[in-house]
């Protein structure tokens, strides 16, 4: 469902997660805790499958941090532990809407895993992804609903589209920044020697 | 489960589940699970934690299960720590003395507060250790060998939907659980989770690098042993794992599921060359130096030294001397029995004297398979 606003997705995420946890909606606020309401790493499972269900999109299995250290490979974005200038510079790029105080100072990874499971991370993370669940059918404008599995398909033509995994586009987005900002970035005064 | 609804174990009695599978480590484990706070949340607190992690239990704000389980969590850790210095160095700690702060990683790890006299010695007794905890139990693993990488987990099998194998677990996965008997289906899914997040935990990032990046090879329902390849991520971060499993042990007791991994850093199969008396004094009076490098003596440190009247050791220096003799030598040597006689009969103990002892026990060691937990 692309076009939804942040407090509509919080709302009905916060049902999601009081009726996996069985807890009152009420005791849930964006800045909350996943684990500090009682979650355990099998509800987070149960969580993240009733929210798939129903924003019909594929949430990504790993943090956005551990898809960039696969593509930038070791020590660049963090190191022993801390979060360099450069990781940091790249999780604001990609969470442009996050508080940049959280970035501030030493950040650990410990830290940044406390934040991925904050209530508001999860909901800002389901509103992007959700942008790349059509409402509508390309090829005739008619409404879209759920298929089998991840697949969505057009109640008026039949047409159908597969979903794109929160990896996959997590990957490519890193991929990108990797090529157009950081690399160039990394490489500037071998390029401007190579240009005189 | 006894009558009191709490429940204790140790791993003299936990040897059904825990790494009783397969050959034995050479260095010391000790477990501990429970299932309720032994009394009042806030009295235990006082009971228990240092000033530091009253500190941040005062500002944990969770739901009273979550405040619970990590108090829970500490109290078994402690006791865990605890029982592993009690029986095998014959230390006596408070639960208040044993400190337990993660990592950036958020891998706990243990440092022993009395005062020992050189901060290179108090490096050394640092074992290793995992926590867990679901649904109210916390189980706790501790290691002497301070360079182990420990995982342990547990989950409830009450109050669980079954159709968290569609993501916990990809299709290969999904066809081993397949394999086993229907009846056992339940049980082993939770197993094989439990495997996963065990190998996460001991290589100190969780399940961070994602679920598919702890890849099961092989579940066997006979011993408990699960064997996890690493993938991605995890592969990447530990390429020494390139074509080998890490080994985990499972057990089911009452209506809980556990798993736990010990592995410890030897050269694969290699055979060590058994030192030879001279060299072990050379190591013994190296170390000694070290250790002791901003004691004040009028006089070096020789092999007739004698370790306590002469060089003003106490009995935590020796603890922490003979934890790093075992260390260096990657064997375990009786040190307790021996500080117990030497208490016993009152007497001193000469570098020379502690060099045969180590020259002694090496000798029934030297060749042998150390490799443990992984082909």
């Amino acid at each position: 469902m692309p076009n939804m606003t942040e407090s509509e997705v919080f709302d009905q995420f916060a049902q999601i997660v009081a009726k996996s946890l069985r807890i009152d909606a009420a005791q849930i606020s964006p800045d909350t805790h996943l684990t500090d309401l009682g979650a355990e790493s099998l509800d987070l499972i149960e969580i993240t499958m009733e929210t798939e269900t129903q924003f019909h999109i594929f949430l990504p299995d790993k943090s956005i941090l551990e898809t960039a250290v696969e593509v930038f490979g070791p020590g660049i974005l963090e190191k022993d532990g801390y979060l360099t200038e450069e990781g940091k510079r790249l999780l604001l790029r990609r969470m442009p809407e996050a508080d940049a105080r959280a970035f501030a100072g030493d950040v650990s990874v410990k830290d940044l895993q406390s934040y991925f499971l904050k209530v508001v991370t999860w909901v800002r993370m389901i509103q992007g992804l959700a942008q790349y669940t059509p409402g509508q059918c390309a090829a005739c404008g008619g409404p879209m609903a759920p298929s089998m599995g991840f697949r969505m398909k057009c109640s008026k033509c039949g047409h159908e589209i597969t979903l794109r995994s929160g990896e996959e586009i997590n990957r490519e987005w890193v991929r990108e920044y990797y090529d157009k900002e950081y690399r160039p970035q990394a490489e500037a005064p071998v390029s401007a020697a190579a240009v005189q | 489960m006894n009558a009191s609804g709490s429940m204790i174990y140790d791993s003299s009695v936990t040897q059904a589940w825990l790494p009783a599978a397969g050959p034995q480590g050479p260095w010391p484990e000790s477990v501990c699970c429970q299932d309720a706070l032994t009394c009042e949340p806030g009295l235990l607190a006082d009971l228990i934690l240092s000033p530091g992690e009253r500190e941040h239990w005062g500002a944990l704000r969770a739901v009273e299960k979550r405040r619970h389980e990590w108090l829970l969590g500490r109290f078994v850790a402690k006791q865990a720590v605890r029982l592993l210095l009690e029986r095998n160095l014959d230390l006596h700690l408070a639960p208040t003395e044993i400190e337990i702060v993660p990592d950036p990683y958020g891998r706990p790890l243990v440092s022993v507060a009395p005062p020992v006299r050189a901060a290179t010695m108090r490096e050394r007794l640092q074992p290793s250790l995992s926590i867990a905890h679901s649904h109210g139990t916390a189980v706790a693993l501790a290691v002497l060998d301070p360079a182990a990488w420990v995982g342990i987990d547990l989950e409830s099998l009450t109050h669980r939907r079954e159709d968290f194998e569609a993501i916990a677990f990809s299709p290969d996965e999904r066809s081993l659980l397949a394999a086993l008997p229907q009846d056992l289906h339940r049980e082993w899914a939770l197993r094989m989770w439990c495997a996963k997040e065990a190998v996460g935990k001991a290589l100190g990032r969780g399940l961070g690098p994602g679920l598919q990046a702890f890849h099961i090879t092989r579940a066997d329902a006979s011993s408990g042993l699960i064997e996890v390849e690493l993938r991605g991520g995890a592969l990447s971060q530990f390429p020494r794992f390139e074509g080998k499993s890490l080994i985990v042990s499972t057990a089911r007791q009452s209506n809980f599921v556990f798993s736990a991994i010990i592995y410890q850093h030897y050269q694969n199969g290699a055979v060590r060359m058994r030192p030879s008396r001279q060299e072990i004094l050379d190591y013994l009076l190296q170390k000694m130096g070290e250790l002791t490098a901003d004691w004040d003596y009028p006089d070096p440190v020789s092999a007739e030294s004698l370790l306590f009247t002469e060089l003003g050791f106490e009995s935590l220096d020796a603890v922490v001397l003979c934890t790093a003799i075992q260390e260096h030598y990657q064997t375990p040597m009786p040190f307790a029995e021996l500080l117990a006689e030497i208490g016993q009969q009152q007497r001193d103990l000469s570098i020379d004297e502690l060099t045969d002892f180590v020259n002694t026990h090496l000798g029934g060691a030297a060749g042998a398979d150390t490799t443990r937990r992984v082909q």
